[in-house]
């Protein structure tokens, strides 16, 4: 006894320590410190709430199949457990069905393992609830720490953890080992999520401080539909989690101390490795990611010698080795994903980005002339019902791709420029065409990014319901941006007045350009923006489309859009200043709110549709009060407060919209939480 | 070790330990029961003796909407007697339309007295609704034991209010 008592102390200590080290270093560079740990398992408890394991959107079945497949080792799927071998999104090659979004679904692996691993020894009905009340404790423990009242927290955090814990398993229902499939996908996009939110906290504290950090980390959660598509294991969450920890690196990479973990040039290559592991996800939207950062990062970065752009190119190409061997073994090209595939073009979910449209018109052309034959992805059956396909070919070749000329290069320089063309104009022609759309219909930027309401077209295809909203309807807090936008406009007319009345204004604008260039905060602004416009560009032809609920093929431009709130000075002053303030109309907003908007819905009997235009009305009317008051805030500081009060209202419209919705109007599985479960049963439906 | 620390460690054996015990290797209590118990559900019978059904149904534009909702009121029915747990329908059915949908309640024991049946509200497109008014048919139907009972069953005006 005394032996071993003594053997396990000699062997705990260095390895407590060991594992302590590893402890702190996971936490640096995954979440960056304490109070990033505790916005990630925040997280986790708050998406736990309102998280129904199940399926949302059919094409969530064609990942489900995937993931099943790959966890025992095959990218092709056999048979179709979920759903059907129809369901949107799986595609046919040479006889095999594939899923798609692979980068996504190999995430998931793990996830799956273990819940398989827990459901051996735990009910799968309980298993939920027990994770849920462990991570309510470790955040009992890390608040306890931060607040240095270490023995308060772990009171707490008990406490909370085994009352809910108890009423869980008093509540508890069981729950289908078929759901584990799922369930895996959702927890892994739940914790996607986390990093998003965890991601934007660095960010922000790196360039405005702490309490900064702190607001555009739960904002990005609670204030937009972030938090709606966190536990929907579609692409989105796991595409902002990358293009966050993109722009983080960037910032990094010009800002990056001797002592840091990297040095300047590795934090340039992580940029382009996050890229590169997006291309696993969504080869498209990767590409104007990358797009964006090749144009900001190369004129800005502090170094561009062949041995910094040999690292990072290196990195780089390492970073799209997963993806290339996918689509070797899935299509046996290289750069040809699955998703460039026709699939099955019916169903509910709208077909995907690129590869169906742009795809399927530009390469007709190309590849005909040129011979460099890419005959999968011309593929004239994608089906897709806009006519991108068509417009891509036209469009693309007015828009600087010339089908002729490409044709005589091609046959004169071979095979590989001709692919080389053909992949740039597949890849530009889905901006050029979303752009000409923009220009030609500007009122189709009110149906994205204003007022929704009915749209016939679309809500034929969303069962009737008016079931869209726009980016301003789902997060008011974004209407805060025009202050932002007249600031930013403000500063460079105030410039460029500066630098068109200096005595050589073309070396003074150089010097303005210069000073500017070196500046961390200047490069992750110009990404975000790029990127938000790009993915605009990008979706434009398509949009407004059914299946969206909150236009989540842009579900980007929300961190994106909190990132802008938070980089916009007047409203620092107001979160610094007012800061009780905004938590107060927040916390009404939230608990008001959320209970008058139910009334209504509940008392007018309302279906979906309608409960969402409810929503997309309050919205817009907070917003519009809230971009007045943040306008007013800009001139004069009076104006604060009715700032804050706004500000906090609109967030919390945010948060009614994922509490409502997810609790009340879109009940498609067992709750994760039994005790929800029963509360949301007694709710009723819509 | 910490007096904190040590209660942290309590909390998750706790946690996990009555996780562990009820779980399929274990075994020692189910902590996961059906909230719903479906044993027997369908036999029996039931007798109605009344039944209050609304006389009239209506199809309103949808708040902020283009699309209709369905407003069906309340049917009251009165329970004398049950026997096992029978199944009990209301049900709309709308000529011109080929729409019929039914809502299901379950009747126990000592389910007697009045009873109220509801229908969730329900939308319909613009390209099913096309006239200004239908002919509908409201039914309460006992399930049990394989044999349908109508107990009530009369056409009722379904308006279109825009």
């Amino acid at each position: 006894m005394s032996v071993d008592f003594a053997l396990g102390r000699r062997w705990a200590g260095p390895t407590r320590r060991r594992a302590a080290t590893a402890k702190r270093l996971l936490v640096r560079a995954l979440v960056g410190d304490r109070v990033g740990l505790t916005l990630w398992l925040g997280t986790l408890a708050f998406v736990g709430l309102y998280w129904r394991v199940g399926f949302f959107i059919t094409d969530n079945y064609t990942l489900a199949n995937a993931l099943l497949a790959l966890s025992e080792g095959s990218l092709a799927i056999e048979s179709a457990p979920y759903g059907s071998l129809d369901a949107p999104g799986t595609s046919v090659v040479d006889g095999s069905h594939y899923g798609r979004n692979y980068g996504q679904v190999a995430f998931a692996v793990p996830f799956l393992w273990a819940l398989r691993g827990a459901t051996t020894v735990a009910d799968p009905g309980l298993v939920f609830a027990t994770l849920w009340s462990l991570v309510v404790l470790a955040i009992g423990v890390q608040v306890g720490h931060l607040l240095d009242r270490p023995s308060a927290g772990a009171t707490v955090g008990s406490a909370v953890a085994l009352v809910a814990f108890g009423v869980n398993a008093a509540y508890a229902t069981p729950i289908e080992a078929r759901l584990l499939v799922p369930a895996a996908l959702q927890i892994s996009a739940i914790v996607a999520t986390a990093f998003a939110v965890a991601t934007a906290y660095r960010l922000l504290t790196r360039l405005h401080g702490r309490r900064v950090g702190v607001a555009a980390g739960a904002l990005t959660l609670v204030a937009t539909p972030v938090g709606f598509w966190a536990s929907v294991p579609k692409r989105h969450v796991f595409v902002i989690a990358l293009v966050l920890g993109v722009a983080y690196a960037l910032c990094r990479s010009r800002d990056a101390s001797p002592d840091g973990p990297l040095s300047a040039t590795g934090f340039r290559a992580l940029a382009y490795v996050l890229v590169g592991l997006l291309t696993w996800i969504h080869a498209g939207e990767a590409f104007v990611v990358f797009l964006a950062l090749v144009i900001v990062d190369v004129p800005t970065a502090p170094a561009n010698d062949p041995r910094t752009l040999a690292i990072v190119g290196v990195a780089f190409a390492l970073s799209l080795a997963p993806f290339f061997a996918t689509n070797v073994l899935v299509s046996g090209d290289p750069i040809t994903p699955p998703r460039s595939f026709s699939g099955y073009a019916g169903g509910s979910e709208p077909p995907a980005f690129g590869g169906d449209s742009g795809a399927g018109g530009s390469s007709g052309g190309s590849g005909g002339t040129g011979g460099s034959g890419d005959p999968g992805s011309g593929d004239p059956g994608s089906g897709d019902p806009g006519g991108g396909g068509s417009g891509g070919s036209g469009s693309g070749g007015s828009g600087g791709f010339p089908v002729p000329f490409v044709g005589r290069v091609t046959s004169f320089v071979g095979t590989l420029v001709g692919t080389a063309v053909w992949l740039s104009t597949v890849l530009f022609a889905p901006l050029v065409d979303g752009y000409d759309d923009l220009v030609a219909n500007p009122g189709k930027l009110n149906h994205i990014f204003g007022r929704g309401g009915y749209l016939s077209g679309v809500a034929s295809r969303d069962d009737s319901q008016a079931i869209y909203l726009t980016v301003t309807e789902s997060s008011p807090l974004a209407a805060g941006l025009v202050a932002g936008c007249a600031a930013a406009i403000a500063g460079f007319a105030r410039s460029a007045r500066r630098i068109g009345t200096a005595n050589r204004p073309v070396a003074s604008a150089l010097q303005w350009f210069r000073d500017g260039r070196r500046a961390p905060a200047a490069a992750t602004d110009a990404f975000a923006l790029l990127t938000a416009l790009f993915f605009l560009l990008t979706y434009a032809t398509r949009l407004p489309l059914h299946a969206m609920v909150t236009v989540r093929y842009l579900l980007v431009l929300f961190p994106l859009a909190v990132y802008g709130l938070a980089r916009t000075p007047v409203l620092r002053r107001v979160v610094a200043k007012q800061g009780r303030l905004c938590v107060w109309s927040y916390a009404g907003g939230v608990l008001v709110g959320a209970q008058l908007i139910y009334v209504v819905v509940a008392v007018r009997d309302f279906g979906p549709g309608e409960a969402f235009q409810l929503h997309a009305l309050a919205g817009l009317a907070v917003a519009g009060a809230f971009a007045l008051a943040a306008l007013a805030s800009l001139v004069d500081e009076r104006a604060d407060r009715a700032t804050a009060v706004t500000g906090g209202a609109a967030a919390a419209l945010g948060t009614d919209f994922l509490l409502l919705s997810g609790l009340f109007y879109f009940q498609y599985g067992p709750y994760a939480l039994p005790l929800v479960d029963y509360l949301a049963g007694l709710l009723g439906g819509v | 070790m910490e007096r904190s620390t040590a209660l942290v460690y309590a909390t998750v054996a706790v946690i996990v330990g009555v996780t562990v015990v009820s779980g399929p290797s274990v075994g020692l209590v189910d902590l996961t029961t059906p909230r719903a118990d479906t044993t027997g559900l369908g036999q029996g019978n039931a007798t109605i003796d009344r039944v209050e059904a609304p006389d009239r149904v209506r199809l309103d534009r949808g708040f902020q909407s283009e699309s209709y909702r369905l407003e069906v009121p309340d049917a009251r029915v009165h329970v004398a007697a049950v026997t096992g747990r029978p199944i009990l329908n209301y049900r709309i059915e709308i000529d011109g339309m080929g729409y019929s949908r039914t809502s299901t309640f379950f009747l126990d024991g000592d389910d007697t007295g009045w009873k109220t049946l509801s229908f969730e509200g329900t939308t319909l497109g613009t390209d099913e609704v096309t006239r200004d008014s239908y002919n509908g048919t409201l039914s309460v139907v006992v399930r049990a034991s394989d044999t349908e009972t109508v107990v009530y069953r009369a056409s009722v005006p379904v308006e279109v209010v825009s």
